[in-house]
């Protein structure tokens, strides 16, 4: 009896990971796995996969369409990261000098509004914006000398648009967390450099910003990493055109799977996308390596 | 000069606290107006109209989109809650072999980009016949990161409390349940939030898993409302309201978890 009760007390610890142990086990293990496997036949979802080799590997590197949508997906990220990045930083050292304000605090809690909405919504209602014909719409547009409805129907500007409309998505995102790293400054360091005469610039770019290093990293890392995935905002403005100019490399895969009929194929190009973020990661632990250590 | 400089920076809060409001009052304003006179621009409040409203909780269809996406939600908020404490409090405070190893296994899943395995993801589930199923929809919301933040939380808690509670004769479950929770509910609540806006907002994962209106969510209205009635901008900026309002309320109600749980979001990397 007491041996029984040892052995219960030694397993319980276990039946509390077992749970999500399970779940990741089979969902995130379980879909790498089939990634990998299935990457080496010919495969549409409907019949059973053909094993076929490294056919889709070969494919991979003749695939025009792919070449597309890879450079669709950087010029999203190089747009639209160092905006985020320059945007919500400045945003939270305005708003951290205005915290106890009305404009500060009204400012916090407006930018946090399309963070929290669905990329569905805001695809939706964007793309009602831009092509409902609106007079004040036009009239605003009209200042730079655009016109609204066209901008999504070409195929130079619809991937700039999309780029600019995650940037008014996530800038507030970025900055809560920059914020938040603003705030644990401690004040003294900003009461020393007055007193030293420094003007408000100098205390941005010699205090503020070097003390942030390490959170702007952070924070650069996770929006090239999300900018690679995007996928919702496009399905809900575009669908991936105006002739495939919008078609990021997750949209790829879809339209791969779904519409092509190449399940097998889809996840060889989901693995290459895989194996970008991987390296993305990789780089992104030696920066905050390097990082921790020089302080 | 100064003073300059700070009525600049006004102006630039000011002008993008507009810029991010603004679309959403237009989609306000634009499902509050009749079909009829879309394209009359002009807006009175005699004009008001909840039709949009009307059609959408009388046509049984969008009804039951927002059924599933209540369902959804809080099944997933439940599942979370239930599979990160029970995780977190083992990690935390549990001695067993492979303790910390285990922990970083599942710490490593959250390198995994969710959108990139969406196609293999679709396999699995597929493979396990559950095309349009609530366990589709629900069983892979919960992530390691839910098991990461609880564990956080549970480690603050001092040794002595269990200690105490274990000389009185309580179980595991018992200390779990009766010390350890009422003691995090605070980490509780900033997990439901992102778990719950996580779920509702899902767009991706509902619009690859099902297939038929009885089990579509919410933001799925957006896109399928499109094929049908595709000039009625009224009837699809009311959908986008209702998407809209559920983590608006949360967030009008509980505005300070929220920035606490994307400034935990920093602590990742």
């Amino acid at each position: 009896m007491k041996k029984k009760k040892n052995i219960l007390s030694v397993l319980s610890p276990y039946a509390y990971i077992t749970p999500i142990s399970l779940i990741l086990l089979t969902f995130v293990a379980g879909s790498l796995i089939i990634a990998v496997c299935f990457s080496f036949t010919k495969y549409n979802i409907i019949t059973p996969a053909k094993f076929n080799g490294l056919f889709n590997y070969q494919k991979l590197l003749r695939d025009d369409k792919l070449k597309l949508c890879i450079l669709n997906t950087v010029k999203i990220t190089v747009m639209a990261v160092p905006l985020q990045m320059i945007a919500s930083t400045v945003l939270a050292a305005l708003i951290a000098s205005r915290k106890d304000t009305f404009l500060g605090k009204f400012t916090k809690a407006a930018l946090f509004i399309p963070v929290l909405s669905s990329s569905a919504v805001v695809g939706t209602v964007w793309k009602a914006i831009l092509n409902g014909g609106h007079p004040a719409v036009s009239f605003l547009f009209g200042i730079f000398g655009i016109d609204p409805t066209m901008l999504l129907g070409s195929s130079t500007t619809a991937i700039i648009t999309l780029s600019m409309i995650i940037v008014w998505k996530n800038m507030g995102y970025y900055m809560i967390i920059t914020l938040s790293s603003l705030m644990s400054i401690p004040d003294n360091y900003y009461e020393a450099a007055r007193s030293d005469g420094a003007n408000s610039w100098d205390i941005f770019f010699r205090i503020t910003l070097p003390l942030l290093k390490p959170t702007l990293i952070l924070n650069t890392f996770l929006a090239i990493i999300s900018s690679m995935q995007v996928f919702d905002i496009v399905y809900t403005m575009t669908g991936g055109g105006p002739s495939m100019s919008t078609t990021t490399m997750v949209m790829y895969a879809y339209q791969l799977t779904f519409k092509g009929g190449k399940a097998g194929y889809a996840m060889t190009v989901s693995n290459v996308l895989m194996l970008m973020v991987l390296v993305v990661v990789l780089f992104q632990q030696r920066f905050m390596r390097r990082e921790a250590s020089e302080i | 000069m100064k003073k300059l400089s700070h009525i600049f920076g006004n102006v630039v809060l000011l002008f993008t606290a507009l810029l991010c409001i603004l679309p959403f009052v237009y989609m306000i304003l634009m499902s509050l107006k009749s079909t009829l006179n879309a394209y009359d621009f002009s807006f009175s409040l005699s004009n008001v109209t909840f039709t949009h409203y009307q059609n959408i909780f009388s046509d049984g269809t969008i009804g039951r989109y927002f059924l599933n996406s209540v369902i959804v939600a809080f099944a997933g908020v439940a599942l979370t809650l239930f599979t990160s404490c029970t995780a977190g409090f083992a990690f935390a405070k549990l001695k067993f072999k492979g303790n910390n190893k285990i922990f970083l296994l599942l710490i490593l899943t959250m390198l995994v980009p969710s959108e990139v395995i969406l196609v293999p993801l679709y396999i699995v589930v597929r493979g396990m016949g559950w095309v349009n199923t609530f366990k589709a929809l629900i069983l892979p919301l919960p992530t390691a990161f839910g098991v990461f933040i609880m564990r956080q939380a549970i480690l603050g808690i001092p040794d002595e409390l269990l200690e105490s509670a274990r000389i009185d004769g309580a179980s595991n479950r018992r200390i779990l349940w009766s010390v350890i929770l009422p003691l995090v509910k605070s980490a509780m609540l900033t997990l439901s939030i992102f778990t719950f806006i996580g779920a509702w907002n899902n767009f991706t994962w509902p619009l690859i898993i099902t297939t038929n209106d009885t089990m579509r969510t919410l933001p799925l209205a957006l896109t399928t409302m499109k094929a049908q009635y595709d000039v009625d901008v009224g009837l699809s900026m009311a959908c986008a309201v209702i998407t809209f309002l559920p983590p608006f309320l949360f967030y009008l109600l509980l505005q300070s978890k929220f920035e606490a749980g994307v400034a935990l979001n920093g602590l990742k990397g």
